[in-house]
């Protein structure tokens, strides 16, 4: 790891897989490795999206894309209530909120003690079918894909380049 | 003893955890969603410790510390940290801040009840009420 410049879209890539990791393991008792990054925006499921921004020297947006189902999953098993009991509005939304910014909170913290200095901002979580995300073409992203329980879902990180 | 906790998150999510965890524990857990409501709510309920998250609207937690360590009458509750961010500076801002404890999310269920009785004498609940 690169501590004496920022780090690099890669490195912050790495820390993201390793905070998925961490949270899947923590709050859903879910093993979360890395995959062949697969693509699962636009093939006609719905989807739901977690994001939570950093700003400061380090510039960036993580989204986390899940099926709709496996969102579902995850919020019962956060909440410790049966899938059939998660209002899917609320309750999802909250919780896909949650746990975006658990990730990229302990991203963020792997960051700062590299050197850079960053804020969190307010997660937001979107759904739908056809998500895509537009940037400024002088931006870097990275898309990442990880497997849990044969679902697989993907992870999306759009940064300023670092100077 | 029963005692009372308070739970302030702007995350319902995080808020119906930390209920789930002290469930098996004679407590009552009393919620706010931000430090307004956490003030509010840590005056007209007296509770025993509070859980305080830090980043939240309307409100945050560290405005909410300070608020309460410059109460008379609420300065001397107890207080737990909830964070998602710990990194060395965030960590060592926390510790100033003069809190009892801190927990980084995400965490389970037993590392909050396992700082909760560092800090309160938490009994499980009577077996006629546990059901």
């Amino acid at each position: 790891m690169n501590t004496s410049n920022p780090l690099l879209i890669d490195e912050i890539g790495d820390l993201l897989k390793s905070g998925v990791t961490d949270v899947f393991n923590t709050m859903f008792n879910l093993n979360a490795q890395p995959a062949e990054l697969t693509e699962i925006r636009g093939d006609g499921d719905t989807l739901v999206a977690g994001s939570v921004g950093f700003v400061g020297n380090v510039n960036g947006v993580v989204y986390i894309y899940l099926r709709a189902p496996f969102a579902r999953k995850l919020t019962g098993l956060m909440l410790g209530i049966p899938e059939e009991e998660v209002d899917e509005n609320e309750m999802v939304g909250d919780a896909i909120g949650e746990m975006s910014n658990m990730v990229v909170g302990s991203t963020k913290s792997r960051i700062c003690d590299a050197g850079s200095s960053c804020k969190l901002t307010i997660p937001s979580v979107v759904r739908g079918q056809h998500l895509n995300t537009g940037s400024v073409h002088s931006s870097q992203t990275l898309l990442m894909s990880m497997a849990c329980d044969s679902e697989l879902f993907m992870i999306e990180l759009i940064m300023q380049p670092t100077t | 003893m029963s005692h009372k906790i308070l739970s302030v998150d702007d995350s319902r999510t995080v808020r119906m955890i930390i209920q789930r965890a002290f469930r098996p524990f004679d407590c009552t857990v009393v919620e706010g969603a931000n430090g307004e409501e956490g003030l509010a709510a840590a005056s007209s309920e007296a509770p025993d410790l509070i859980i305080l998250d830090i980043t939240m609207p309307v409100m945050d937690g560290v405005t909410m510390l300070t608020q309460l360590k410059a109460n008379p009458l609420l300065k001397d509750i107890p207080v737990i940290m909830l964070t998602a961010e710990h990194g060395q500076e965030n960590v060592a801002n926390i510790v100033k801040l003069g809190v009892k404890d801190y927990l980084v999310k995400p965490f389970k269920d037993e590392q909050i009840v396992e700082k909760a009785k560092n800090v309160l004498p938490l009994q499980p609940k009577p077996a006629a009420v546990a059901a």
